[in-house]
């Protein structure tokens, strides 16, 4: 039983890990760097073979998809092994570019402080697993959302057999049946391999994407600055109480928020690792078109980092360069976006945020500046309190700050002071682009929404700024100088990593950095 | 001398972190430590749950059932939007989410008729002014009605 009930997750990490190879093909596969395949690929393969499943199930084949998915793993292995392979033979010769000697850069491996902050993070790993184990004994279907949405629309999709499309046209609007379905078909993938719709893997999937975040997090942070920054900035989401309560509840928003910030992080990632250029960027527009696959605000995410890419990249570095690279992540997102096109266009209901939508209503609505004046306070009242977990409805918005909240990165960030690598600093000014236009998104969603203001502003802003919180953690510490490198004076504006010894890729020129003093 | 408070500085950067991190996880913790023996050994969810599974084998395993609570149908979503009740929100979503993939619809007019009073009956008449007859009492307020096409 156990066997089967694990089956679906490895198979889905296996071949996510397994995607990573063929398009990261990194000749360093350290610990941090199979960590971070690990992390990344783990929740893409989930994603994908969520993908899988739908596209199998008007074909039929739904009741074949342990065999689909192990046909993928050994098609996917064979190919990793073939390009490892050439690699390898290529890599005895004299070698043309290589990843960056990162280890060079990175304080020594079990240094006190390192020691120290790792102990703490493992604790406070234990800890928070503890949270979420007695979260979900308290309620193991998952809060509201959870058995309104999520689970309802698995449950309905494993239960209604071959007659899955109709459900689409119940006229359930309640339960919001225009939702993707990544989450959803993950599940009932996973109940499709034990045979029975048992709680416990709605709950393995959101343990799973809880602690594929916080590994993210840390990972690409170890990977990009330091091992301490990456224990760091993955301690500030344990310290998340919503982070921890959201995963525990059942909801797709810790899975968008993995999607979006693996999306960000694999844009950072070709900067440091020229080699990986191409594979990176189109791993970045699957996890952008996995984010809409997700939920419906994947797809304003979708569209904004496309933009982002095009445009940060055109200043950067041309026309050229602009073209390729948006090319190479629409490549990623196409397949994917294609199956969300699909679904929208001939299953999906409506939305309801579109209900009665018409130029004169949105006229009326975009010159009433009292709506504008409701949502700035509830944006700043939700920004400083979000973290601390679902409001009461009853009570309405109220500031509660907590311990661990955005003032705390501003003021860390103050103390640590601002250390930027030349590198990182187009990808630092496109995530920091990307989170401000999706939160200007979000401002004018709420502006025009038809629902009433006050209750859809309570019942959703928390969580909207939730599925952005690991990427604005990641933000920060690509930004903050590092604990164990103190900036000295005039010195905020490089990097305290050494120079790469790697000759860099055409169109990456390198740029002095500074060494610490 | 600079570069020794910028060493200060970032040390008490990262300590800060460490402590309201921790002092953060540690709360989470203890709340829902402190909450456990208080949790009945069976949530609501899977109470309502096996409450409702009693209704499976007396419906058709497809298509549409109606629904009625101790409110009429249309106050079911009303009162949750005015944040003043979710419990019969909730209860109906339940219903729902238990029957699936039978749709239940909020509404007394099909065939078959879910009654869900475990918050107290509905207004008198109101079973009479739609033609819902019983078919069987499960007990705990839950009554399956037949729709009497003559009310």
């Amino acid at each position: 039983m156990i066997v089967f009930f694990l089956a679906p997750l490895l198979l889905s990490l296996i071949s996510g890990v397994l995607l990573t190879f063929i398009f990261l093909p990194s000749p360093k596969n350290d610990l941090q760097g199979l960590l971070l395949r690990l992390f990344v690929g783990g929740g893409l393969g989930i994603g994908l073979s969520a993908c899988l499943y739908f596209v199998s199930l008007p074909a039929g084949l739904s009741g074949y998809i342990p065999l689909i998915d192990l046909a993928v793993c050994l098609v996917l292995g064979l190919i990793g092994y073939v390009l490892m392979k050439r690699d390898r033979r290529e890599a005895e010769r004299p070698a043309e570019s290589q990843l960056p000697d990162r280890k060079a850069a990175l304080p020594k491996m079990g240094s006190k402080l390192e020691t120290w902050i790792a102990v703490l993070f493992a604790v406070e790993l234990l800890a928070s697993l503890g949270s979420f184990l007695f979260a979900f004994l308290k309620e193991p279907h998952g809060k509201w959302d959870a058995w309104l949405i999520w689970n309802m629309h698995a449950r309905f999709l494993y239960r209604s057999g071959e007659a899955w499309r109709e459900v689409f046209a119940g006229g359930m609007d309640w339960s919001h049946w225009d939702y993707p379905l990544l989450l959803p078909l993950s599940i009932v993938r996973g109940w499709k391999y034990i045979g029975n719709d048992s709680i416990y893997i709605p709950a393995a999937f959101a343990l799973l994407f809880t602690l594929l975040t916080l590994g993210l997090l840390l990972c690409a942070l170890a990977f990009l600055r330091s091992r301490i920054q990456g224990y760091l900035a993955a301690m500030i989401l344990l310290g998340t109480p919503f982070f921890i309560m959201m995963g525990a509840s059942q909801f797709a928003d810790v899975p968008l928020a993995f999607f979006m910030l693996a999306t960000l992080v694999l844009l950072c990632l070709p900067a440091r690792s020229p080699e990986n250029r191409f594979g990176a960027t189109v791993l970045a527009g699957i996890a952008a078109g996995l984010c809409a696959w997700t939920k419906n605000e994947g797809l304003l995410f979708l569209l904004i980092v496309t933009g982002s890419l095009f445009g940060t990249t055109l200043y950067a570095d041309g026309w050229r360069s602009a073209r390729k690279k948006t090319v190479r992540f629409l490549a990623g997102a196409l397949p994917i976006l294609l199956i969300v096109i699909y679904f929208k266009t001939q299953l999906s209901p409506a939305n309801d945020l579109m209900e009665g939508f018409s130029l004169t209503v949105a006229a009326a609505k975009l010159t009433d500046f009292s709506r504008y004046a409701e949502i700035a306070k509830a944006f700043f009242i939700t920004g400083i309190s979000f973290t601390q977990g679902l409001i009461d409805l009853r009570v309405g918005m109220q500031l509660n700050p907590g311990a661990v909240n955005i003032l705390l990165l501003i003021v860390y960030l103050l103390l640590t002071g601002v250390r930027i690598d030349d590198r990182d600093r187009t990808g630092l000014v496109r995530t920091a682009a990307v989170l401000l236009m999706i939160l200007a998104g979000y401002f004018f969603v709420y502006v025009m929404t038809p629902l009433d203001l006050g209750y859809h502003l309570a019942t959703s802003l928390n969580r909207l700024f939730l599925q952005l919180w690991p990427s604005v953690i990641f933000l920060f510490f690509l930004t903050a100088g590092a604990p164990e490198t103190a900036p000295s004076p005039g010195d905020i504006s490089r990097t305290a990593s050494k120079p790469s010894t790697t000759k860099p890729a055409k169109g990456n020129k390198p740029k002095r950095i500074r060494e610490p003093k | 001398m600079v570069h020794g408070f910028a060493k200060y500085r970032a040390t008490a950067g990262w300590l800060l972190l460490v402590l309201l991190t921790g002092y953060a996880v540690l709360s989470l913790l203890w709340q829902q430590i402190h909450l456990y023996p208080g949790i009945p050994e069976t949530d609501p969810v899977t109470i309502h749950e096996a409450r409702i599974a009693q209704l499976r084998p007396l419906l058709p395993p497809s298509g549409a059932v109606g629904y009625v609570t101790t409110v009429e149908n249309g106050e079911i979503f009303a009162a949750e939007k005015t944040f003043t009740n979710v419990e019969f929100l909730a209860q109906y979503v339940l219903t729902q989410y238990t029957l699936a993939p039978r749709i239940v619809r909020n509404s007394p007019d099909l065939p078959f008729v879910v009654g869900n009073f475990i918050d107290g009956p509905p207004a008198p008449g109101f079973l009479e002014k739609n033609g819902l007859v019983p078919i069987r009492d499960l007990g705990d307020g839950l009554i399956l009605y037949r729709k009497d096409r003559k009310p």
